[in-house]
């Protein structure tokens, strides 16, 4: 048996041992191993401590969409909607339910009509001072969110025409067209509610005073580079809650110290994104705490490869499938120390998606075959497409910023390429520059990056390759794809949209505009004395943490 | 002329050479961040550049001037003391600096202390004892020294004690919260940077020492019955060590640079890390304040430096 044999039956194999998991994970919902906290009884104090990577980059929700500043931001603030948070919740689900919103109603297929909680008060701060919130900040917040220069979350509401304030309690939103995501959109980690009285006192909301809202927590002291520290918010519309009375966020750039601020007891949550420890690291965090608490489930972010259609050869749908065919996600993610080999492979919607996503096997015969990897079969069909020898390309990627398991990806992806044919030669470029110009499709023919952490399904589809979007860097125009998309966005009858979100899903694989890709199925672990708390995918830290209790 | 009156010129001279220094240093530190790839704008509008937006943005931050305009401008408010406002945060740069700096430089002085305290004694010794047992293990060390980056120092000085004892060094903590802590938390970070620039010094006062132990005035003074410790630390080491005074202003660059990934690895908030995240960011106020600051610092002490020579050796001047 030839080496390549062997390795194409070795990674067909790695491949369905993957689909497999991602397969349990649909069916059976993700692993955990979290304590029951419902028969105990909630006790009120303490200080919940975490652990994120990296500083705020200010505190304007309408002015960025990091993550940076959205996960502080989520324990200060509240949204009409939001994804529900708690232990009954299983991660990979992101079912709705009101937050300041108290009930809402979609008389026609482009208005929603929302009623306000009652007796809801701004944090008692300057300059807001505890007022009661009203509709006209609804209005004044969503007026500001799409009319601002530089809100890069503009695209999230973009369908809203007009917004009214019927009474003190009641707002009306009217879309330009039927949009079957608003309520998601809604939900979004970009949307809170924020007070006119801070705007207009400091002129934008980038100053850590100006960080005033309706949420769980108040945000009392910000130390650049060291901390942030929340007090509970006395006024929190939601009786009894939060349970902790403070919270401690300490910013921690580096993986070590934060592995060693968890292990030595200085954290209740494990020290990476959506409180993730290394699969390679949890073993000793096992061992170092004893009763730890834990959830697997797959993550949204994954790798992503952009290519030119307009630029030879890639308009050649034969080349695009040999990329894939090049490309054996089972040894990145078998290499990496986050990953250990435990991951999913991702159609166009993400596996974290569980409900969206389409399963592996449900694609086309050819949609399928570009998640097996192979090397003969890729040099085969660079062969029909007139590369019997290969070709010679460039691919750009970040020099740093996304960490050394991604540096270590492209070095794997670049390797296999290359035994298939494909000579491609590296520009790493910096990663400001990178983000600023690469994702927006300043390259000359490939590049390999990350893709987003969008809650909604749609994004990874419509953002993409949807004409005239500013991250369709492809260029795809496919009048076909196209009004599939729209199509789903005025289907309002959740079953039929699925069915028409798949055969997208379908359509993109068949097209081979998007092949073989993966995640990491990640684990999230919280010490044994936190109870009632469970992860999930986004930025909402501080909704999930609302109902944690300290059980010391 | 009289020595003090020489000496008066000669700093008078060192000054006057600062100034033009300090300017070409400033247009360097102006030009240079605003040739890094990559566009602020595009950076704070992210993945939704509209157009409009990027132009607008453009001009209310200045960026759409001429860049010999922005760089006049810019030196006129550096002359009043204005640094300007972060594009980010619109935090005063001079106010962030002045937050920042004490921090840094704290560390820095410091990590010197360190530095000297193990470097210059290690040096005397295997100087005393060349090619002794103490020579060989100090210049084991001092290879060690070198030879080990700070950084995988720090995280391992980091990790282990969190995984066998449950033990990681302290956060930060400011001054005005706990003296006493704040002052503690460097200690770790300062020999961490220190050590490594102790290896550097005991390996120059060794051979400087020995060199200068060679020479007929301390032939002439062992001839004389002194005793070791005043024929070495009176006669010998006041002149071995005025190349290691140079070393220790060129340590000022070295630490400044090494401070950079202590800080990211301890969290504690000082320039390198600011500098690094405005960086990233292309935060070019910050940048250029924080580089001004950093280069007008390495001028003085350099100025500082050669100063010191000349009190330490009366036979120097310029």
């Amino acid at each position: 048996m030839s080496r390549r044999s062997v390795d194409h039956d070795l990674s067909r194999r790695q491949v369905l041992k993957a689909g497999a998991g991602a397969l349990a994970l649909a069916v059976t919902g993700p692993q955990l191993a979290a304590s029951p906290a419902e028969a105990q009884t909630p006790k009120r104090g303490g200080t919940l401590r975490l652990t994120v990577i990296t500083d705020p980059l200010h505190f304007d929700p309408h002015q960025t969409i990091s993550f940076a500043t959205m996960v502080p931001l989520s324990f200060v603030y509240s949204r009409l909607l939001k994804v529900k948070a708690g232990p009954s919740v299983k991660p990979m689900t992101y079912p709705l339910e009101g937050d300041l919103a108290e009930s809402w109603t979609q008389p026609n297929d482009t208005t929603y009509v929302f009623k306000l909680r009652k007796g809801v008060r701004w944090h008692p701060k300057p300059p807001v001072n505890g007022r009661e919130l009203t509709a006209d900040d609804v209005k004044y917040t969503y007026d500001r969110f799409l009319s601002i220069k530089g809100n890069a979350n503009r695209p999230v509401l973009e369908t809203v025409e007009k917004i009214e304030v019927l009474d003190k309690h009641t707002v009306k939103f009217t879309l330009a067209e039927p949009n079957a995501w608003f309520l998601d959109h809604l939900a979004s980690t970009s949307t809170w509610i924020v007070a006119k009285e801070c705007v207009e006192k400091f002129g934008d909301l980038k100053k850590v005073e100006s960080a005033v809202g309706t949420g769980p927590w108040m945000l009392e002291r910000w130390e650049p580079n060291v901390r942030l520290m929340y007090t509970r918010n006395p006024n929190y519309f939601v009786s009894g809650l939060p349970y902790a009375d403070n919270v401690e966020v300490l910013i921690d750039k580096d993986p070590a110290s934060r592995l060693a601020s968890w292990l030595a007891g200085k954290t209740d949550f494990a020290p990476e994104y959506q409180q993730c420890v290394r699969w390679l690291e949890l073993p000793l965090a096992k061992q170092r705490k004893p009763g730890l608490q834990t959830a697997e489930y797959a993550w949204f972010t994954s790798g992503s490869t952009g290519i030119k259609l307009g630029n030879p050869p890639f308009g050649d749908i034969r080349v695009r499938r040999a990329l894939s065919r090049a490309t054996n996600q089972a040894e990145i993610y078998e290499s990496l120390a986050f990953s250990q080999g435990n991951w999913v492979p991702n159609p166009a919607v993400p596996a974290a998606h569980a409900e969206w996503s389409i399963p592996i096997d449900q694609l086309g015969p050819e949609g399928r075959k570009l998640y097996e990897f192979s090397i003969p079969e890729a040099k085969k069909l660079l062969a029909e497409a007139g590369f019997p020898n290969g070709f010679k390309t460039t691919v750009e990627a970040p020099g740093t910023g996304y960490g050394p398991d991604f540096d270590d990806s492209v070095q794997i992806t670049l390797k296999n390429w290359k035994e298939a044919g494909i000579d491609a030669q590296l520009q790493l470029k910096e990663y400001g520059a990178f983000i600023s110009s690469t994702i927006f499709g300043k390259f000359d023919q490939m590049f390999l990056g990350l893709r987003g952490a969008w809650t909604d399904p749609e994004s990874y589809f419509y953002r993409i390759f949807m004409p005239g979007q500013p991250l369709n860097v492809m260029g795809v125009n496919d009048p076909k794809l196209t009004e599939m998309i729209k199509l789903q966005r005025r289907t309002l009858d959740v079953p039929k949209r699925k069915q028409i979100v798949f055969d997208i899903q379908r359509y993109l694989a068949d097209q081979a505009l998007f092949g073989s890709n993966g995640s990491v199925r990640v684990v999230s672990a919280w010490d044994a004395h936190i109870k009632n708390f469970m992860p999930n995918n986004g930025f909402d830290y501080g909704g999930r943490m609302m109902a944690a209790w300290i059980d010391k | 002329m009289a020595s003090g009156l020489r000496m008066r010129n000669y700093v008078l001279r060192r000054l006057l050479v600062a100034i033009p220094s300090l300017l070409i240093a400033s247009f360097i530190v102006f030009t240079l961040p605003r040739l890094i790839p990559g566009d602020v704008v595009q950076l704070m509008l992210e993945e939704k550049a509209y157009g409009k937006d990027l132009e607008d943005l453009r001009a209310k931050l200045g960026l759409n001037r001429p860049i010999h305009v922005q760089y006049v401008d810019w030196l006129g408010a550096i002359a009043r003391g204005d640094f300007g406002e972060s594009l980010w945060t619109r935090q005063s740069v001079l106010s962030e600096v002045a937050r920042r700096l004490p921090v840094t430089a704290t560390l820095g002085v410091m990590a010197i202390a360190v530095a000297v305290a193990i470097g210059i004694p290690i040096g005397v010794i295997a100087a005393t004892r060349q090619d002794g047992l103490l020579d060989f293990v100090a210049r084991s060390a001092a290879i060690l020294g070198l030879s080990v980056p700070a950084f995988v120092t720090a995280i391992v000085v980091t990790l282990l004690p969190a995984i066998w004892w449950g033990w990681t060094p302290p956060r930060f903590v400011a001054f005005s919260k706990d003296p006493a802590g704040h002052l503690v938390q460097f200690i770790l970070p300062a020999i961490i940077l220190g050590v490594a620039s102790a290896a550097g010094i005991m390996r120059l006062t060794r051979g400087m020492l020995l060199e200068v132990l060679r020479q007929d005035y301390v032939r002439t003074a062992w001839a004389k019955g002194l005793r070791e410790r005043v024929v070495v630390l009176k006669h010998a080491l006041k002149n071995a060590v005025i190349p290691v005074v140079t070393v220790l202003g060129l340590q000022v660059a070295t630490i400044a640079g090494g401070s950079v990934i202590i800080e990211w690895i301890f969290g504690i908030p000082g320039m390198g890390q600011f500098l690094v995240d405005a960086i990233v960011q292309r935060d070019y106020p910050v940048i250029q304040g924080i580089n001004l600051v950093i280069v007008t610092i390495i001028v003085v002490t350099n100025l500082t430096v050669d100063v010191a020579y000349a009190v330490l050796d009366p036979r120097i001047r310029y």
